[in-house]
């Protein structure tokens, strides 16, 4: 990982086209899937992805290697996501991503299918998989970068810039939400 | 079997999933599964929903890739023409000052004599020596000032994978 990683990070500072074009391929699917699963839509899902790989380009050389590439890629994506959610409503970021709130990270309107939901519904999506969109997104999230993207839990901190302590509990919470959420689409 | 046991089989179910446990933990959690129906069928189901979102897929956009790619190239172009601008604004700024430090012995010898010939008091030409030697400086802090509160705009987490 090491020497890979340090050889992303002198791509990116030479802001290498090739380079990009390689890592755009390379991470087009886990980006992706990371975005529809965090803002629930694939349209966003789309426009944020791009605007990801030019915030890549131009701020590649704060990337130094030493880190695991991906969990960079992820942490832009997702404060772009935030970032957003910003301008959009008027709460605080720590109101949107606290887990003790209410409503945290929740893009979906009650009264509607949600978006994420038409996606899973549009593309076949087996029960279990639809059981997803009755999960907070915050808690989707940690779900996601855990056991899809596999990244440790301290690089799921770094990702989420939140204490190791916090990434458990949402991970608790979120493997139990999961699995409550699968029986009830279950009965 | 107590509520304790069965609370320390759901933490543990969970715990093996999220960080993992100890040999000693599996061996006690696996004894109690095969004696606890409701525990078993818990440990299943987180299973059974982790290997869901393990498997769940999605449909990439088509041309995503490709669309991603022509937009990057092209901010990238953009980024590389400016880069020159930039250069030579940097180039003429210490261009500048060398030429203020190498000319400023006679600089000051014209001030005086200018100040001489129209009787301006010597504090108000020596002022304008001093200005006019720092308008290099001026400039480049104010470019610098630019340059910092541009990225002073971005956030802390941008470095951090670095």
């Amino acid at each position: 990982m090491g020497d890979e990683a340090k050889s992303i990070a002198r791509g990116l500072q030479k802001r290498d086209p090739d380079l990009l074009d390689r890592l755009i391929e390379q991470y087009q699917y886990r980006l992706f899937r990371y975005l529809v699963y965090v803002t629930g839509s694939r349209e966003r899902a789309e426009d944020f992805f791009q605007e990801t790989w030019i915030r890549v380009l131009e701020r590649g050389h704060q990337y130094d290697g030493k880190s695991k590439f991906e969990a960079w890629l992820f942490a832009i994506a997702r404060h772009l996501v935030i970032d957003w959610q910003r301008t959009k409503k008027p709460q605080s970021l720590d109101t949107l991503t606290d887990p003790e709130q209410e409503h945290p990270l929740q893009l979906a309107n009650e009264n509607e299918p949600s978006p994420l939901h038409q996606v899973l519904s549009q593309e076949n999506e087996e029960t279990v998989q639809a059981s997803l969109q009755k999960i907070p997104a915050i808690y989707r999230e940690v779900l996601v970068l855990r056991f899809q993207e596999e990244l440790q839990i301290e690089e799921m901190a770094g990702v989420l810039s939140i204490p190791l302590s916090t990434v458990k509990s949402r991970l608790y919470r979120g493997l139990e939400a999961l699995r409550g959420a699968l029986q009830g689409g279950a009965a | 079997m107590n509520p304790e046991s069965h609370a320390r089989a759901k933490h543990l179910v969970a715990q093996e999933r999220v960080e993992g446990i100890s040999q000693s933990e599996r061996d006690w959690l696996a004894s109690h599964l095969q004696d606890c129906t409701r525990c078993a069928e818990r440990a299943r189901q987180t299973d059974e929903a982790l290997r869901g979102l393990r498997t769940a897929a999605i449909l990439l956009p088509s041309g995503l890739a490709s669309r991603t790619q022509f937009r990057v190239r092209l901010r990238a172009q953009e980024l590389r023409e400016q880069a020159p601008k930039r250069r030579t604004l940097w180039f003429a700024c210490a261009l500048s000052w060398a030429f203020g430090i190498a000319s400023a012995p006679y600089v000051w010898r014209l001030f005086a004599w200018f100040g001489e010939r129209t009787g301006v008091p010597k504090l108000v030409w020596e002022l304008g020596f001093g200005l006019w030697w720092t308008i290099p400086a001026l400039f480049a802090a104010a470019v610098l000032l630019m340059e910092n509160s541009r990225r002073g705009d971005e956030p802390d987490w941008m470095s951090q994978g670095s």
